[in-house]
């Protein structure tokens, strides 16, 4: 025989270490019918699992790793980015111990993790699939980097954490953002959605109080303005900062902070993050001429939550 | 040659010869309906839902019909125990699955969709009942091999094997995903007397 089973059960023994060190700050969140979902110890007396598995407000439980269940309070929820933050007792259990994303490679062993019950942590087994930067996902959050893998999300999975042969902790899977492939929302992430939701319970958005969509300029002011396009204010809300700083429907923003700017994505750049109380320079092609006009971002109201 | 080259192809390799078809009836007519372990001397175990009667024919690796007799049945366990004699497949090796931990290396041997002895690999998950919100008619609450592995019909009856090719199970379906398998320390005592 060629193989050395000996290795192989060495990589055997680590992935099964691995499982034991992550598993050990893993709880199972019993805030919905039927089947709990997973939540990582984060920090001390923090859980961080998915937002959808969170169907309610109150009554919130978890199942520590020793078979304890103790309460839960819910410090808040992000449906952008698929994350909720829960408060427990501080002390309960091991802090999970968190590794670099950028690190991973697609082809590295990865492991996902669950608790779902009393018995020890569940784990599925493969590789990292996909890596790239910052992303946008359909719910509308940011995602700091990109990080798929060929992992089954199994019913309870979701909120558990994804996992290098080293038991590292490098981000919450999610069974909600993508379907082809298993998406993990990263460390970074995760720890900049935490604090907010630590400190207000929701997550500021930027926000100026327009509608818009992407146009051409005509010919004419094109070759004037040196501009190709931009975005057409459709309306304008009152009381906002568009309409404090003067913006008119019909106004046709060319440039943000002097980037030129052809579709969305520019602005949602420079409306995303912690941009709240932050001035933007817009350059605006009005009645054929170029105005210049600062807008103060402000929070996006929220409606009902 | 390292382990990075080779990988689970050794222990594969010995286990693919221990793993037989079944199909039903003397004649085995019709496509095999799940796989087969041989156990010890002519005894080879199954699924109890890949038998339906009380006749089966094993088919061996080197591809030779050999009509078996049912001798025994754990229709709550999904167990059946078939005797060939004459069969002459070598036995496989069993292991305990309760000295494995979540997260071991396990790797299964079936015929998924009629594809013969082919190896699928993963991880263990649990060796307990299943847990709450897995629905399972009421089998939920016995002991089950969890492993997150592909099993595909025609893998019922197969092994489930740990990195050094042990049998730690046989591979019985799939529930929300996740693969199960009866463990070894219990089709022990469905045998119990035949061996």
């Amino acid at each position: 025989m060629s193989d050395d089973p000996t290795t192989l059960a060495t990589l055997s023994e680590q992935l099964a270490d691995a499982v034991a060190t992550a598993g050990a700050a893993l709880v199972a969140v019993h805030a919905r019918p039927r089947l709990p979902s997973t939540g990582v110890h984060w920090k001390d007396g923090v859980v961080v699992t998915t937002e959808a598995t969170v169907r309610r407000d109150d009554d919130i439980t978890v199942t520590l790793p020793d078979g304890r269940r103790i309460p839960a309070t819910l410090a808040g929820r992000d449906g952008g980015t698929d994350l909720a933050v829960l408060r427990i007792a501080s002390g309960s259990l091991p802090v999970a111990h968190l590794g670099d994303p950028a690190t991973l490679r697609p082809g590295h062993l990865v492991l996902a993790l669950a608790r779902l019950d009393e018995g020890g942590p569940r784990a599925a087994f493969g590789a990292v699939s996909a890596t790239g930067g910052k992303w946008r996902c359909w719910k509308g959050g940011e995602i700091d980097r990109w990080l798929q893998s060929d992992l089954d999300i199994y019913p309870g999975f979701g909120g558990g954490p994804l996992v290098d042969a080293t038991g590292r902790i490098h981000g919450v899977n999610s069974g909600g953002l993508s379907r082809a492939l298993a998406t993990t929302i990263p460390v970074a992430t995760v720890n900049r959605v935490m604090t907010q939701l630590l400190e207000r319970g929701y997550v500021a958005r930027g926000w100026i109080g327009t509608a818009m969509q992407p146009v051409q300029l005509d010919p004419a002011t094109k070759q004037r303005l040196k501009r190709a396009g931009g975005l057409l204010l459709l309306s304008v809300e009152p009381d906002a900062p568009a309409s404090r700083a003067g913006l008119l429907v019909g106004d046709v923003v060319v440039a943000i902070d002097g980037k030129s700017v052809d579709g969305f994505d520019q602005l949602l750049d420079v409306l995303g993050g912690d941009v709240v109380g932050k001035k933007l320079r817009l350059e605006v092609a009005r009645a054929g001429q170029l105005v210049s006009i600062d807008v103060v971002i402000d929070e996006r109201p929220r409606r009902g939550r | 040659m390292a382990m990075s080259t080779t990988f689970l192809s050794g222990p594969a390799e010995q286990l693919r010869a221990r793993v037989v078809g079944i199909a039903h009836g003397r004649r085995g007519r019709g496509a095999a309906g799940g796989a087969g372990i041989a156990w010890s001397g002519d005894l080879f175990v199954t699924s109890a839902h890949v038998v339906t009667g009380s006749h089966a024919t094993i088919v061996t690796p080197a591809g030779r019909a050999v009509p078996g007799e049912v001798v025994r049945r754990d229709a709550e366990r999904d167990i059946a125990v078939v005797r060939a004699p004459g069969a002459n497949v070598p036995a496989v090796v069993t292991g305990d699955p309760y000295g494995l931990r979540s997260g071991s290396l396990v790797f299964a041997v079936g015929h998924p969709f009629g594809v013969r002895d082919a190896v699928t690999v993963g991880v263990l998950q649990a060796v307990s009942p299943l847990p709450r919100g897995y629905g399972l008619n009421g089998k939920g609450s016995l002991v089950w091999i969890q492993a997150d592995v592909r099993l595909a019909p025609g893998n019922s009856g197969g092994p489930l094997a740990d990195v050094q090719g042990r049998v730690i199970g046989v591979a019985a379906m799939v529930v929300s995903g996740v693969a199960l398998a009866v463990p070894a320390p219990d089709v022990e005592r469905v045998l119990a007397g035949l061996t």
